[in-house]
């Protein structure tokens, strides 16, 4: 135990001495809010300008003034309006060449950005349903709301016509529609960009360690080997001990990170009032249940992952070697990111159940449905903390098949030099 | 002396190939023992099951006639034949460690560390990182790290292999106190002449099986005096027809007779000085290589040394 705990030592102070550990504690979370938290706030953000439009009406029966005045409802942030009509045309409907033209000149003005698009509502659009919205870029929300304000200006001319004798302006009051808000059980607010920043941010720290100390791992096992150290330390210690002590040193120094990441993370929530942050999310984020997992989690992807790559290091010479067998780990790993978006959708699933138990991909997936579904009590009787759970056993046991194989693999690989060996080689080595 | 290492009918085979077959030796307490052979003889594989690196697929090895346990590998100084350090740490730094992780108590580490640098002569690189060292010097560290912790027993794989001749002669001093401390020493090599100097005992071994073990002294004594440096004046072609004479191999100024061994010696040295003048006539020990190779040509089965006499 003794030895173990200096090998322990050593591996820790070799990786926290570093400065590449230092700018990782600071680096890491700026690149996770990069590619987690800024496109989803992108995708949320209400735009930021007034889109400057203009309205070619060819049907004549004022469908265009209608819908700008519908429009003004729109507000940006700084309440100023969200839509600019500039132009209404009304040309006449068979007077072809004009209104060919008219459309050049508004394609080069789109063309040249000083406008974001046009509308061209076709003639008789309340039985054909054609209308054309013509820019450089599109973007979800405008789209709805267009398709939403026009659909019910046609609804209620459909109305009037079939002599239903309301006004306009009764026929969309009585025809209006409904926004759902989403909540989780327990009656927290939850919308889609809080469950996949919140998700992902997990995702991405359990994925991002595993795969960069797992390396680091693998890297220290190669060099180990190519500098025949390793025959030296196996003389004092036993191979287990020594690959025990690798992983565990490099452990600590995971958690000393995310610990150090969830501190910075608690003093920002306590302050959250004065910074201007969503409470939802640091809310959702630092949810006790969620912790737990989490960090059990993390723990436990950490030591199958690590292993993993312990496994890959000893028998290989040199990293190019080892790109070959990294390849199928660093998949199952990214497997979770890949399809984050249906589970963040189907988090019940008979699929994404299925996928969460497999240990492989327990530590990510189940996370995020943790996330997605939401747990705010520790009780069986919500079925993710009970398959949660049921993941943690699973993937402890095939932990235990892990280390079992590679220090197996481990003891013979690290005194193998020279030529990279071959799958049944390797099976062979179990048996020394 | 009494027996420190015993090696008892030990077998290695790595896919049917095999490494060491039924292989025994005795170590005795404090004694200098090699194990020689050939590239390939499975002096390593024998070293790095000594060593409990690789199991023996058969046989036994019994440290002071009890199982080596987990114990022994802090009482063992060990160089493997392929070297090498932790070259980010300074000299200080990988010292401690690798004696630490031999469980040598702390408060001694320090004291120890001057004393071995001084004596190679490596103080002022004490707080150097290792990668800044000339190799001469990273062979100089290594050795330091074997023998810091004051094995019972040091244990080097190819010793000589990769020294520069000043540091052989360095190591050979180092191992010589060792052995005058009492500690026992076995070490692996192909470089007979180096052996012969240094060894009490030996083991030949060739593709795995021992080809013959025991005292030097007694085996060169058992070989007998085979061979004859002569430096004389004219021609010596004649002396072939000389009989009990095997060979004669002509050097630049003197040249070597091989003899039989029932051969009367008196009898060539009568012949041989009424033709020519003699300047110098020395009966010569056959060299620990005249035996391998005299030996390792025949059958190793005919060749064990302990059941011939």
């Amino acid at each position: 135990m003794k030895k173990l705990w200096i090998l322990i030592s050593r591996e820790y102070a070799q990786v926290v001495k570093k400065k590449s550990f230092l700018i990782g504690i600071f680096l890491t979370p700026i690149f996770m809010v990069g590619v987690t938290v800024i496109p989803s706030l992108l995708a949320m953000k209400k735009s930021a300008e007034t889109d400057k439009l203009t309205i070619i009406d060819l049907d004549g029966q004022g469908i265009g003034k209608k819908f700008e005045e519908t429009l003004k409802r729109y507000k940006l942030d700084d309440s100023s309006p969200a839509y600019d009509i500039a132009n209404i045309y009304t040309p006449r409907p068979d007077d072809s060449t004009g209104i060919s033209n008219l459309r050049k000149e508004l394609d080069s003005l789109i063309s040249a950005k000083k406008l974001k698009s046009y509308l061209v509502i076709n003639k008789a659009v309340e039985q054909n349903d054609s209308v054309v919205l013509v820019g450089r870029s599109f973007s979800i929300s405008t789209n709805n709301r267009f398709e939403r304000r026009i659909s019910d200006i046609l609804s209620g001319i459909r109305l009037q016509k079939s002599q239903i004798n309301l006004g306009i302006d009764s026929v969309l009051n009585l025809t209006r529609r409904i926004e759902l808000k989403e909540q989780s059980p327990g009656g927290k607010s939850r919308d889609f960009g809080t469950v996949f920043l919140t998700g992902m941010v997990f995702v991405m720290i359990i994925f991002m360690t595993a795969l960069g100390y797992g390396q680091t791992l693998m890297r220290s096992v190669i060099e180990e080997k190519n500098s025949r150290i390793i025959e030296i330390m196996v003389s004092s210690v036993s191979p287990f001990q020594f690959m025990a002590g690798k992983i565990i040193g490099l452990g600590l120094a995971t958690l000393t990170q995310v610990g150090i990441w969830l501190a910075i993370g608690l003093a920002i929530y306590s302050y959250r009032g004065t910074l201007d942050i969503s409470a939802d999310i640091m809310g959702a984020i630092f949810n006790p249940v969620i912790i737990f997992f989490f960090l059990v989690y993390l723990i436990l992807g950490y030591i199958m992952f690590s292993t993993l790559f312990a496994l890959i290091g000893s028998i290989c010479n040199t990293d190019k070697e080892a790109q070959n067998f990294i390849f199928p780990v660093t998949m199952s790993m990214i497997l979770p990111l890949i399809i984050g978006m249906y589970v963040i959708q189907e988090p019940d699933s008979t699929v994404v159940t299925v996928l969460s138990l497999i240990p492989i991909f327990t530590p990510t997936l189940m996370i995020l449905r943790l996330n997605v579904i939401g747990a705010e009590t520790f009780s069986f009787a919500n079925s993710i903390v009970l398959e949660a759970t049921l993941g943690i056993i699973l993937t402890a046991l095939a932990i235990a098949l892990i280390i079992w194989l590679t220090s197996k693999i481990f003891r013979v690989g690290i005194l193998m030099y020279g030529k990279r060996p071959t799958l049944p080689e390797i099976l062979r080595w179990i048996k020394y | 002396m009494s027996e420190y290492l015993k090696i008892d009918n030990i077998s290695k085979a790595y896919d049917g190939k095999v490494a060491v077959d039924s292989l025994s030796l005795s170590v005795p307490k404090g004694s200098i023992y090699g194990i020689l052979g050939p590239n390939g003889a499975g002096k390593t594989t024998t070293i790095r099951m000594i060593m409990d690196i690789i199991a023996p697929d058969t046989g036994s090895i019994l440290v002071e006639g009890k199982k080596a346990d987990s114990n022994f590998k802090n009482r063992v100084g060990y160089l493997p034949e392929e070297r090498g350090l932790y070259k980010k740490m300074t000299l200080a730094e990988v010292i401690t460690y690798l004696a630490e992780i031999k469980d040598y108590p702390k408060q001694k580490i320090n004291q120890a560390i001057d004393n071995w640098l001084a004596k190679m002569s490596l103080s002022e690189y004490k707080l150097k990182k290792v990668e800044e060292l000339s190799k001469g010097m990273q062979q100089k560290l290594q050795f330091i790290t074997t023998l810091l912790h004051e094995p019972e027993i040091i244990i080097l794989d190819e010793l000589f292999s990769g020294l520069d001749p000043i540091n052989i002669e360095l190591i050979k001093d180092i191992l010589l106190e060792e052995k005058r401390r009492g500690t026992t020493i076995l070490f692996s090599t192909h470089v007979m002449e180096q052996a012969e100097k240094l060894c009490d005992y030996i083991c030949l071994i060739n593709q795995g099986k021992k080809v013959l073990d025991g005292h030097l002294s007694e085996i060169k004594a058992g070989f007998g005096k085979n061979s004859i440096q002569v430096e004389l004046e004219g021609d010596a072609a004649f002396a072939r027809d000389i009989p009990g004479i095997d060979s004669i191999t002509e050097f630049n100024n003197y040249i070597e007779l091989k003899v039989a061994s029932k051969a009367d010696i008196r009898m060539i040295l009568r012949q041989l000085t009424e033709k020519v003048n003699i300047k110098r006539f020395e009966l010569m020990e056959p060299s620990l290589y005249d035996i391998f190779i005299e030996v390792a040509r025949a059958k190793p089965e005919e060749f064990i040394w302990g059941n011939k006499k």
